[in-house]
């Protein structure tokens, strides 16, 4: 498991540029990690569900934000429609920790894209994650 | 266009990333319920259709909705979820589902549904919830 990040890095990228992204974001994309792909997000009062834990429509959306952005870097597309993803909710995630989405790829077809994701907030696992996309 | 067609009341929400992202609706009654989402520009991606993560929290909200009626308004978290992304639905679209309780054992609930714009379906979901306190 990597070091937990207690700040965004200086080189952390915002990705997110407008409608849902924004809404639900910023997600930042952080350096690569040799062939994992990481993003980041800084969790907010607004990403809360009633009992204080990171809601799950926010992880599953952060997912689907770090997964899609890599899909297309991977298959150097403009444009990679998500067609399924399966998230397990592995533990909670809480105010006030940065979320680290690392991303992998399993296996790429001139038209699909198939990666596998964990979500940690540090040393925990929030979210394990596998999903298939399309090459626009 | 009115936010929600006839029939449907507003789901009360208390989730902040719910707020955030609502209002959603409903009609019917506990165990039969419709959930309704009218999609805006707030939901949607740069190429104007919904995002991903708002039709799973979208699952997410309305699922738990009909989870906390299965279990007589019981504590219940979202173990897993498996989407799938069918056709794009856009803003102005109106967004429902009717989530089905497949099973329900001492500790698990299963839930699934589809959601469609004008009958046609758009999203597809199955999940897993934990019943807390039942060990």
């Amino acid at each position: 498991m990597p070091n937990a990040l207690t700040t965004l890095p200086p080189d952390a990228e915002n990705i997110s540029a407008g409608g849902f992204n924004l809404h639900a974001g910023p997600v930042y994309r952080l350096a690569d990690e040799g062939e994992v792909r990481r993003f980041a997000l800084a969790v907010e009062q607004k990403h809360l569900n009633g009992s204080g834990n990171v809601h799950g429509g926010l992880l599953m959306t952060f997912a689907d934000i770090a997964m899609s952005r890599t899909a297309r870097v991977v298959a150097g597309a403009d444009s990679c429609a998500t067609v399924s993803l399966t998230c397990d909710f592995v533990g909670p995630g809480k105010a006030g920790d940065i979320l680290e989405a690392r991303v992998t790829v399993t296996r790429k077809t001139r038209t699909l894209v198939f990666l596998s994701a964990d979500i940690v907030a540090g040393d925990r696992q929030v979210v394990a994650a596998t999903g298939l996309w399309k090459i626009a | 266009m009115s936010r929600a067609p006839e029939g449907f009341r507003e789901t009360r929400l208390i989730d902040p990333f719910e707020l955030h992202c609502g209002p959603i609706y409903e009609r019917g009654e506990a165990g039969g319920k419709v959930f309704g989402l009218r999609i805006d520009d707030r939901h949607v991606n740069m190429r104007g259709v919904i995002h991903g993560g708002m039709l799973m929290t979208f699952a997410d909200a309305s699922f738990g909705q009909a989870a906390w009626d299965a279990t007589d308004h019981g504590d219940v978290v979202t173990l897993n979820m498996q989407s799938q992304f069918l056709a794009p639905a856009k803003a102005g679209d109106w967004l429902e589902v009717a989530p089905v309780l497949t099973r329900r054992t001492r500790t698990l609930l299963f839930l699934r549904g589809d959601f469609t714009v004008d009958g046609a379906a758009v999203f597809s979901v199955a999940s897993v919830w934990k019943i807390l306190g039942t060990g």
